[in-house]
């Protein structure tokens, strides 16, 4: 029972994705059709259009399991022969490096505020 | 019929390695990292190409889109907190983006990397469709693009929780915000296991860099290229 309320959800949930790709081919936006489709279901719940239950379940389905969509495409990485050269490895240090420096930056900077913003409430 | 076929061996392979993760968290045993190897190696035991798995395999990717429509739930959710806190969200992602294009960039030109890797490396840090998107603008390649993603966020997903134990980051808004400015869908993902309000905070900032990188992408990095010559 659970499963087919949440493939039901899903099958909803494409109904956003449906017409974020309407309103990005009408209006020529150059942002993915899945970006529009978030907004539109935001207003959508937040409009009152459409109950949190009937997105809820399934919507956190698949974020739950968000990694398993993204496999195929780490499996697609053996097609790029150029990775794996010197070049290649030589961007998988650079890609680890910058990926560490942004987010202890991005850490400390929220870090920081958020105490400071803490304790002035006090 | 082999659509079925591999995309029940995809989610059995993802289910092992999870189970897997979760008994032992290594970070070798990252289902992104350890279910592509293990799918790769059943694809080469049964002589099927990386290409013919890929076509296989589409209606997973395909969820994708879906998924990032269900961002929206946690935002609704959570939208009193999210005004509070905009101020933080702002300032840590506007600074957190520019790092991720300039530390990249400064890198790559230490190390001399070639004009194409360079270039498609820049937009690395944000989801996938949008970081296609800004490669096509700056004159990457959207594919190798693809590639620095999803490598970003395995990187991401496994070095997150020692860096935030490293840096004794404590509020799960910070926690957030970190996880979904460096790593985007995968470290939004990590930040699921420290709360439901650490996941919020790293879907506005995967939401936000996105938004943000797409900006930079039109008048930003264009005129580094142009000044790099």
């Amino acid at each position: 029972m659970k499963i087919i309320t949440i493939l039901l959800q899903i099958v909803f949930i494409h109904i956003f994705l449906f017409l974020g790709a309407t309103v990005q081919t009408l209006f020529h936006l150059p942002i993915p059709a899945s970006m529009i489709g978030l907004v539109l279901l935001f207003l959508a719940l937040s409009l009152h259009i459409i109950k949190l239950e009937w997105v809820e379940k399934g919507g956190n389905w698949l974020l739950a399991e968000l990694l398993l969509f993204f496999v195929p495409s780490a499996v697609g990485v053996v097609n790029y022969n150029e990775m794996f050269s010197l070049q290649g490895l030589t961007t998988v240090i650079i890609i680890g490096v910058s990926t560490f420096i942004v987010m202890a930056t991005t850490a400390f900077i929220a870090d920081r505020i958020y105490f400071y913003k803490e304790r002035d409430v006090q | 019929m082999m659509i079925i076929v591999v995309v029940c061996m995809t989610i059995a392979l993802y289910a092992i390695a999870k189970i897997g993760y979760k008994k032992l968290p290594l970070p070798i045993f990252h289902p992104l990292l350890l279910s592509p190897i293990l799918i790769i190696a059943v694809i080469i035991i049964f002589h099927v190409s990386a290409n013919q798995y890929l076509i296989q395999a589409q209606p997973l990717t395909h969820m994708l889109g879906p998924a990032t429509v269900a961002f929206a739930i946690p935002i609704y959710k959570h939208l009193a907190v999210v005004k509070k806190y905009i101020g933080i969200i702002v300032t840590s992602i506007t600074i957190g983006s520019l790092v991720a294009i300039f530390s990249s960039l400064l890198l790559a030109l230490m190390v001399h990397l070639n004009n194409n890797f360079l270039v498609s490396v820049l937009p690395r840090s944000v989801t996938t469709p949008i970081a296609m998107e800004v490669s096509k603008d700056i004159g990457g390649i959207p594919t190798l693009t693809t590639v620095f993603v999803i490598l970003t966020g395995i990187i991401g997903g496994i070095i997150g929780p020692s860096v935030i134990n490293g840096l004794s980051i404590k509020s799960p808004v910070a926690k957030g915000l970190a996880l979904g400015m460096s790593a985007h869908g995968v470290g939004t993902n990590k930040a699921m296991e420290y709360g439901e309000q650490a996941a919020t905070f790293s879907t506005l900032a995967m939401i936000f860099a996105a938004s943000i990188t797409m900006v930079w992408g039109k008048v930003l990095i264009p005129f580094i290229i142009t000044y790099l010559g």
